[in-house]
C-alpha cells in the first residue's frame, strides 16, 4: 500500500525533471572523456528515468570536483564505501521510510508479491546494460547452484521455508511471490549490508563451470590459490566485499586499487544513476582516498585535519580533543545521535545456570529494583556531559512509535522503593557488611561480564556499583574477552553482561520487531530462548515464562498482520511488555556521535543520526550529493 | 671449526622442527579459529552470518581437517616456498610480508645504526672516566630510554611532533607520497617520520650494550699490558683505541645474531602506536585473529632468522676468540 | 768507593726493626682480614649512584607496606565534581606571609562548547593541609591491609576541601592516591617473577654448566628455542590461554609466572658459562679429588662464587618485568581495571585525549622509569662489587 504511493510519488517527482530531460550536466573530467571518445556521453550513461535527489531540506546543488579523503582501520574497510555510497535496489531515506533507489517502482500485492521495475537504459560501472539478466543469473546460477551456495538461498527469501517464484517478465521487469506476507524482503534489500540478488553476469558467466569448461577453469583457480572454481567464483563476486577492482558495480565510486595497500582510491562511477535537481549527474566528488591507520589513531590523525568525512573510530570521550584542534587543522565538528534503543544496557541473564540467581532474575521486581537503583543522571552527567538521554532500553523519541512513557517505566532514580521491592521479594536479610543475603545464604553478589574492550563500560559499572551498594547488592566488574564473554552467556554461566541495547533504536510500524522477542542467541537476556528459536528446537530451550511467551505470540501476530494500522498495535503491546517488564536494564541513550567534516564540505547534516541498519551510517544522507566548496 | 660449524647445521634442524610445533601449538592455544574471531567481528558489526556458510568457508579452507593434518600440509607446504593462505587480506602470505619488507629493513636498520652508535660513545666515555659525574649523567641518559615504556613515549613524541614540526600523524611518510614512487621529497619525509621510531626503540636497545660495552673495556683497562703500554708513554688515546676497545667490541659483533630478530618484534609495539606500515603490527593483527598462516609463517621467518644469527655469532665469536673451551664433563 | 761527596747523602740513625717491612697499616689490616661480603659493600659504597638507588628502592618497598597512610583517599573513592582536575601545587607562601603547605581551591566551570570542565586557581580559598591526621572527609576511610579500619593520613586536605597533588582522571580519583597503591601491584610483580626465574635458572643452567654433555646440549637448545621466540607472540598466546573465570589475584600470579617463564633462559645463560670457566679451577679439582659429590661442589663451592653475579643480573631483570607488566596491559593482556598498577594506569593514559588535553594522567610514567632506573643503577653497583678478589 505504502509503496504505491510512493511509486506515484516517485513518477511524479520525476516530472519536472522530465520537462527538460535532454540536458544533463556531467563532471569536467568526465566530459574531457566523452570528447576523446573514451566514454559515451551523459544521456546514454544516465538510465531513461534517473533517481533525482530532492534537495528540500536545507541542501543546495554543488559543484563538481574534489577528493574525499576519509580514514579506516583495516584494509578490510573497503567495503565501508559499498555502504556510505548506498546504492541500493531500495533504500531507507531520511525518515526512514523505504524508496526504490535503483529499481524504478516496486509494487506489493498482499505483502507477498513484488514485482520490480528496472529503471531502463541502467548500466554497471564499466558501460554493461544492468538488465534482469543479472538478478536470473544470482537466482539460478549463484544461489541455487549448490556448488556455489550449498545451504540454497538466503534466509531472508524464504518464508515458512519456501522459496520464491521468480519471473522474468521483460529485460526491466522482475516478480518474485510467496505464499504467505514476506515483511523481511525490502528490509533485507534495504539494509547497509544488504541483500544482494543480482549480480554482474556478463562479467561473471566465464568463471561459471555452467558457461565454461569446468577443467579449465578449475587449474585457473589452482593457479590462483583456489581450490575449485567455485572458491574463485565466490571470491570474486562479493558485491559487498568491494576487494575485486575488476567486478563492476553500481555504487557511486568504483574501488581502483588492489589489496594489499595502505592507501585505496575510488574514483567516481560514470554510469552512476542519480542527478541532482538540477540534472547534474552525481556524484560531486571526484574520487574517495581512503587511507588505512592503525584505529587507535584515528582520532589523533582527524584532529589534525587527515580526514574529509569521518565519524567511524571516532567517540564521544573525543569530542573535546577535536573541538580544541578544528580551528588549526581547518574542520567543523558536528555530534549525531547514536540510533540505537540504548548506549548502555544490562542484560540479567534468565538463563542462568545458578540457581538462585535464576529464580531472582525472573521475578520482575528483582530487575525492576536493580534498574531504580541506577543513577543515571549522575552516569549521564559525569561522563556524557548530561548530553545523553536517561532511558530504559527502548526507542529513541525520533522513532515514530516512541511513547514516554517506554523511556520513563522504571528509569527513576527512586533508592527507596527498590530496597522496598527487594525486601518484598524476601531477601532482606543482610550480612554484617550490609550487603543482602541470598535465600542459601551467600551474599548478594553479582558479577557483570564485559569484553573488557571500552573504558566507557568499566566507568559505567564503576558508578553503577556505589549506587547498588546503597541497595545491599555489591557488583563486581569482570573485563574478559568479547568471544569469551559470549559463549559463557549462551552457556548460562554469567549473570549479567553489559553491552549496547537494542541494534534498530528509530523502527516504524513496518520494522521488524525480532529484537523485541526470544529469536536469536545473541539476545543476552534470554541467549538459551533465542537458540531454541534460532535451531527450530535443536538446541536451547523453549521459553518457560509468560510474558516472553506472549512476546512471541505478538511477533507472529505482527508478521501475520495486514496492514500498518495492525502492526503499529502489535509493537505498541511488545514495547509496553518491554517498559513494564524490564527484561534489559538500559541505562543511556542518545549518546553522541562525533562526526568531522572539512570546513568546506556541504550537504551534510548539522544533526543526523548516525546508526548501521537503518540508516547505513552516512548512507541515508547521500554522501553522492556532498560537495567541496572550493 | 668445520666441524663444529656443521655440527651446529645439523643441530639446527631440529631446533627448528621443534619451534615450528611451538609456534604451530601457540597460535592455536588461544580459544577458537580464525572462523569464531571472523563471525564475532561480523556479528558486532549487526552483520549475519549464517552458520552453513561459515562450514563451507572451513571446508573451502581445510580448517575441517584435524589439527595434526593441518600442520604437516603447512610445514611441507613452506619446505616448498608456499608460506600460506591470509583469511584476513585474502592473500598470499608472501605477497602481504613482502610488501612490508622494505620498510621494515629501514626502521630496523636505522634503529641498529643508531643504536651501536650511542651505546659505543657512551659506554666508551663511561668505562674511560669511571664514576666521574659525566659517567652517571650520561649512563642516565642512556638508561633512561630503557626505563620509559615505549608505547607512551611514541604517542607523546607523535604528538609533540605534530604540534611543534607539523609531521602528519603516524606512518612512515606524509599520504601524499603513499603511493608515488621514489623522490627527494618523500625520503624527506620518511626522515622526518623516521626519527620518532628509531629514537623510541634504539634508546631501549643502548642501557643493554652501554652496560655490556663498559664492562669489556673495564676489564681490559684494568689488564696489564695497558699499565705497561701506560708505563711506556703511549698516549692515552692511543692506549684506548688500539687493543681495549678491538677486545671489547667482540661482543657487538657477536650479539648480531640476537639483534636482528628483536628489533623486528621488539619494534611491534611501537609500530602498532604509530601505525607505521611494517610487519609489527601485521604480526600483531594476525596473532590476534588467529590468522593461521600469516601468523605462523612470518614467526617461523623470525625464528629462522634468529637461530642462523645465533649460528654466526657463535661461529664469528668462536673464530675471534679461541678461548672458548667446548664438550667435555666436570669428572676428571 | 770514590764518588762525590757533595751529593747530600741521609742516613737513618735508628736500629733496624727487621719486623717493620713485614708490617702493615691498620686500614690494611682491616682490608685484609675482610670477608668478602664486607670487599664487596665497600666497592658498592663506591658507586654512589647505586647507593642512591638502592635507599631509594627500599624506600618505595617500604611504602607498600604502608599505602593507606600515605595516600590520602581511598582507591576507588571518586568525586564527580572534580573530574579532570589539574594537578594542584602545594604553596607555601600566600599574599607574602608564610602560612604552611596549602593548596589553592579550585574555581570550577563547565565549557559546554569545548565539552570540557575548566578549574582556575580560587587565590581565596586557601585550604591548609593538615599532617598525621584522622580523616574525616570522604575517601578517608581506609581498611589497612583489607583487614583493620582506619583513617590515619600522613597528610589530609583541608576541612571540606581537596587535596589532589597529581590531578584526577576522569572519573574524579586521585592520581597521587592511585599511583601509590598501584605500587604495590608493579613492585612486587617484579619481586615474585624473578625468584621463581630464579630457582629455575639456577637449577636448569647448574646443570647443564656442571654435567656438561648431552645435558649440556639439550638445555642450550631449549634455551635457544625459547630465546628465538619473539615474545610477543608467546606473551599474547600465555596470557590468552589464562581461564577467564580466575581472580584478580590468581591473573596477577599468572602473569608473574608466564614473565619467569620467558626470563630463566637469561639467567641459566650466565650460570652455565659461569659454571663452565669455575669447574676447571683448581679448588673444584680438588674437591672432586677429595671425594666430594658434585650436589656438595655446585652449592657449597662453585656456586658462592659467582652468587654475587647471579644477583646483579636478576636485578637487572626486575625492571624487564616492571616493563613488560606495563606492556601486557597495553595489549590488553596483563591487569585490567579494576585491579589498579602503574600498567593499568599508564594504558588508561594511552589516549591522545590524554596526551594533548589532560597529560597529568601520565604522571605514572613518573615512577616507573625511577624505579626502573634505580633498579639498573642498583644492578650495575652490585655487579661493580661482584668480584672484590679482581
Amino acid at each position: 500500500m505504502m509503496l504505491r504511493l510512493l511509486l506515484s510519488m516517485t513518477l511524479m517527482l520525476g516530472a519536472p525533471l522530465m520537462a527538460g530531460a535532454a540536458e544533463y550536466g556531467e563532471s569536467p573530467t568526465l566530459k574531457d572523456l566523452v570528447a576523446a571518445g573514451k566514454l559515451p556521453p551523459v544521456a546514454e550513461r544516465l538510465p531513461e528515468n534517473p533517481y533525482v535527489v530532492q534537495m528540500d531540506d536545507g541542501r543546495e546543488p554543488g559543484k563538481y570536483g574534489g577528493d574525499l579523503n576519509i580514514l579506516m582501520g583495516r584494509a578490510k574497510d573497503v567495503r565501508q564505501m559499498v555502504v556510505y555510497g548506498y546504492a541500493r535496489l531500495v533504500k531507507y531515506d531520511r525518515n526512514f521510510e523505504i524508496v526504490p533507489d535503483i529499481l524504478e517502482a516496486v509494487e506489493i500485492e498482499e505483502g507477498r508479491i513484488f514485482t520490480m521495475r528496472l529503471r531502463k537504459g541502467h548500466r554497471w560501472s564499466d558501460g554493461a546494460p544492468f538488465t534482469t539478466e543479472d538478478f536470473r543469473y544470482w537466482w539460478e546460477n549463484v544461489a541455487n547452484d549448490e556448488n556455489l551456495s550449498p545451504a540454497g538461498p538466503p534466509v531472508d527469501l524464504r518464508v515458512n521455508g519456501q522459496l520464491p517464484r521468480v519471473e522474468i517478465i521483460d529485460e526491466t521487469t522482475i516478480r518474485y511471490s510467496w505464499a504467505a506476507p514476506n515483511p523481511r524482503f525490502l528490509p533485507a534489500l534495504a539494509g547497509a549490508s544488504p541483500l544482494y540478488i543480482y549480480r554482474p553476469a556478463h562479467y561473471l558467466k566465464p568463471f561459471h563451470a555452467a558457461h565454461g569448461d569446468e577443467a579449465a577453469l578449475n587449474a585457473a583457480a589452482q593457479a590462483q590459490n583456489q581450490r575449485n572454481w567455485a572458491s574463485l567464483h565466490n571470491k570474486m563476486d562479493n558485491l559487498y566485499k568491494n576487494d575485486n577492482i575488476d567486478l563492476p558495480s553500481l555504487q557511486p565510486w568504483v574501488n581502483t586499487t588492489a589489496a594489499p595497500s595502505e592507501r585505496f582510491i575510488f574514483q567516481r562511477n560514470p554510469y552512476f544513476h542519480r542527478v541532482d535537481p538540477l540534472g547534474q549527474q552525481l556524484p560531486y566528488i571526484d574520487s574517495v582516498i581512503m587511507q588505512v591507520a592503525n584505529s587507535k589513531i584515528i582520532p589523533a590523525k582527524t584532529g589534525t585535519g587527515e580526514s574529509d568525512l569521518q565519524a567511524r573510530y571516532l567517540r564521544f570521550d573525543n569530542y573535546t580533543f577535536l573541538r580544541e584542534n578544528q580551528d588549526r587543522s581547518g574542520y567543523k565538528t558536528l555530534l549525531w545521535r547514536i540510533g540505537k534503543g540504548s548506549h548502555m544496557t544490562l542484560y540479567p541473564n534468565l538463563n542462568a545456570v545458578d540457581a538462585e540467581w535464576h529464580k531472582l532474575f525472573r521475578d520482575v521486581r528483582v530487575r525492576r529494583a536493580l534498574s531504580l537503583a541506577i543513577d543515571r543522571s549522575e552516569i549521564n552527567q559525569v561522563i556524557y556531559f548530561g548530553l545523553a538521554l536517561e532511558s530504559q532500553n527502548t526507542v529513541l523519541p525520533q522513532s515514530p512509535l516512541f511513547k514516554p512513557e517506554y523511556q520513563t517505566a522504571w528509569a527513576t532514580f527512586d533508592l527507596k522503593q527498590a530496597n522496598a521491592l527487594l525486601d518484598e521479594v524476601g531477601l532482606a536479610k543482610r550480612n554484617n557488611a550490609g550487603l543482602r543475603l541470598l535465600p542459601d545464604g551467600r551474599p548478594m553478589e553479582l558479577i557483570v561480564e564485559t569484553a573488557g574492550e571500552s573504558t566507557e563500560q568499566t566507568d559505567v559499572l564503576a558508578l553503577v556499583r556505589d549506587s547498588w551498594k546503597k541497595i545491599g547488592i555489591a557488583l563486581h566488574s569482570k573485563p574478559s574477552q568479547r568471544e569469551v564473554v559470549r559463549n559463557r552467556i549462551y552457556a548460562g554461566e554469567t549473570l549479567m553482561s553489559i553491552w549496547e541495547g537494542l541494534e534498530n533504536g528509530l523502527p516504524g510500524p513496518e520494522s521488524l520487531p525480532d529484537e523485541l522477542a526470544p529469536t536469536n542467541q545473541d539476545q543476552y537476556q534470554w541467549p538459551k530462548w533465542g537458540q531454541y528459536r534460532q535451531t527450530s528446537g535443536k538446541s536451547g530451550e523453549p521459553v518457560d515464562m509468560d510474558k516472553p511467551k506472549e512476546l512471541k505470540a505478538l511477533l507472529d501476530d505482527w508478521y501475520a498482520a495486514g496492514d500498518r494500522k495492525a502492526k503499529e498495535a502489535v509493537w505498541h503491546k511488545m514495547l509496553a511488555i518491554w517498559a513494564d517488564q524490564v527484561f534489559t536494564i538500559g541505562i543511556v541513550s542518545g549518546v553522541m556521535q562525533p562526526v568531522v567534516i572539512d570546513a568546506k564540505l556541504r550537504n551534510v547534516p548539522e544533526e543526523g543520526v548516525y546508526t548501521w541498519d537503518p540508516g547505513a551510517h552516512f548512507g541515508v544522507y547521500e554522501p553522492d550529493a556532498f560537495w567541496f566548496d572550493r | 671449526m668445520l666441524r663444529y660449524t656443521v655440527h651446529r647445521l645439523i643441530v639446527m634442524v631440529p631446533t627448528l622442527l621443534a619451534i615450528s610445533v611451538m609456534v604451530f601449538v601457540i597460535i592455536q592455544l588461544p580459544p577458537g579459529d580464525y572462523f569464531t574471531t571472523y563471525v564475532d567481528e561480523l556479528k558486532s558489526q549487526g552483520e549475519n552470518v549464517s552458520a552453513d556458510r561459515i562450514e563451507f568457508l572451513k571446508q573451502q579452507y581445510g580448517f575441517d581437517r584435524p589439527p595434526v593434518e593441518q600442520y604437516f600440509v603447512w610445514v611441507f607446504g613452506m619446505l616448498q616456498g608456499d608460506f600460506g593462505y591470509s583469511f584476513e587480506h585474502s592473500l598470499p602470505v608472501a605477497d602481504i610480508i613482502g610488501d612490508r619488507i622494505l620498510l621494515t629493513f629501514i626502521v630496523s636498520f636505522s634503529t641498529i645504526v643508531f643504536t651501536w652508535v650511542v651505546s659505543f660513545i657512551i659506554g666508551t666515555y663511561s668505562a674511560v672516566y669511571q664514576y666521574s659525574l659525566g659517567d652517571y649523567a650520561l649512563s642516565f641518559l642512556g638508561f633512561v630510554g630503557l626505563a620509559t615504556p615505549n608505547f607512551l613515549l611514541a604517542l607523546v613524541l607523535l604528538w609533540l611532533a605534530n604540534v611543534y614540526f607539523g609531521t602528519s600523524i603516524g606512518g612512515l611518510m606524509d599520504p601524499d607520497y603513499l603511493d608515488q614512487p621514489w623522490s627527494w621529497g618523500k625520503m624527506l619525509s620518511v626522515l622526518e617520520h623516521l626519527w620518532i621510531p628509531v629514537v623510541v626503540i634504539g634508546t631501549s636497545g643502548t642501557a643493554g650494550m652501554i652496560r655490556r660495552l663498559r664492562a669489556n673495556l673495564l676489564d681490559e683497562l684494568h689488564k696489564q699490558y695497558v699499565v705497561t703500554a701506560r708505563a711506556k708513554g703511549l698516549h692515552p688515546f692511543k692506549i684506548l683505541v688500539k687493543y681495549p676497545l678491538r677486545m671489547a667490541l667482540n661482543p657487538f659483533i657477536a650479539d648480531i645474531g640476537n639483534l636482528l630478530p628483536q628489533v623486528i618484534s621488539g619494534a611491534a609495539i611501537v609500530s602498532v602506536v604509530l601505525s607505521l606500515p611494517t610487519t609489527g603490527p601485521m604480526l600483531l593483527r594476525a596473532l590476534q585473529s588467529q590468522d593461521m598462516y600469516l601468523a605462523g609463517s612470518f614467526l617461523m621467518v623470525l625464528a629462522l632468522l634468529t637461530v642462523f644469527g645465533t649460528l654466526l655469532s657463535d661461529i664469528a665469536l668462536a673464530i675471534l676468540d679461541p678461548r672458548i673451551r667446548l664438550g667435555g664433563g666436570a669428572e676428571k | 768507593m770514590t764518588g762525590r761527596t757533595d751529593i747530600p747523602h741521609y742516613v737513618n740513625p735508628a736500629p733496624f726493626d727487621p719486623h717493620s717491612v713485614t708490617a702493615i697499616t691498620p686500614e690494611q689490616e682491616r682490608y685484609y682480614t675482610a670477608s668478602q661480603w664486607q670487599l664487596m659493600w665497600w666497592r658498592f659504597k663506591r658507586h654512589r649512584l647505586a647507593v642512591v638507588s638502592g635507599a631509594f628502592l627500599l624506600a618505595m618497598y617500604f611504602s607498600i607496606l604502608i599505602s593507606e597512610f600515605i595516600a590520602p583517599y581511598d582507591l576507588h573513592h571518586r568525586n564527580t565534581q572534580m573530574l579532570f582536575a589539574p594537578p594542584q601545587a602545594i604553596h607555601l607562601f600566600h599574599d607574602g606571609d608564610f602560612v604552611g603547605p596549602f593548596v589553592y581551591g579550585y574555581k570550577k566551570s563547565l565549557d559546554m562548547v569545548k565539552m570540557r570542565w575548566t578549574y582556575e586557581e580560587d587565590r581565596t580559598k586557601v585550604q591548609s593541609l593538615r599532617f598525621f591526621c584522622i580523616g574525616d572527609y570522604p575517601g578517608a576511610a581506609y581498611e589497612f591491609w583489607g583487614l583493620i579500619e582506619g583513617s590515619f593520613h600522613f597528610a589530609c586536605p583541608a576541612d571540606g576541601g581537596s587535596f589532589h597533588m597529581m590531578g584526577t582522571d576522569r572519573l574524579g580519583r586521585d592520581m597521587f592516591s592511585r599511583i601509590v597503591y598501584g605500587a604495590r601491584i608493579s613492585l612486587t610483580v617484579g619481586l615474585i617473577g624473578i625468584t621463581l626465574s630464579f630457582v629455575l635458572g639456577l637449577a636448569i643452567g647448574g646443570a647443564a654448566g656442571y654435567y656438561g654433555g648431552i645435558t649440556d646440549t639439550i638445555v642450550q637448545r631449549i634455551i635457544e628455542i625459547i630465546r628465538s621466540f619473539p615474545e610477543l607472540p608467546l606473551w599474547m598466546a600465555l596470557s590468552a590461554a589464562l581461564p577467564v573465570n580466575w581472580s584478580p589475584i590468581l591473573v596477577y600470579l599468572g602473569i608473574t609466572f608466564i614473565l619467569a617463564l620467558l626470563d630463566w633462559p637469561g639467567l641459566a645463560r650466565a650460570v652455565r658459562s659461569k659454571l663452565l670457566a669455575l669447574r676447571e679451577e683448581d679448588f673444584c679439582t680438588a674437591a672432586q679429588l677429595m671425594g666430594a659429590r658434585p650436589k656438595r661442589i655446585i652449592y657449597r663451592h662453585l656456586l658462592p662464587s659467582f652468587m654475587s653475579h647471579l644477583i646483579a643480573s636478576a636485578t637487572l631483570s626486575i625492571p624487564s618485568m616492571i616493563l613488560a607488566e606495563t606492556a601486557l596491559s597495553f595489549l590488553g593482556l596483563g591487569l585490567r581495571p579494576p585491579i589498579t598498577s602503574w600498567g593499568v594506569l599508564l594504558n588508561e593514559a594511552q589516549n591522545i585525549n590524554v596526551v594533548a588535553i589532560y597529560p597529568w594522567l601520565m604522571l605514572p610514567v613518573v615512577p616507573v622509569i625511577l624505579v626502573v632506573l634505580a633498579f639498573q643503577f642498583l644492578g650495575d653497583g652490585l655487579r661493580d662489587a661482584a668480584d672484590p678478589y679482581k
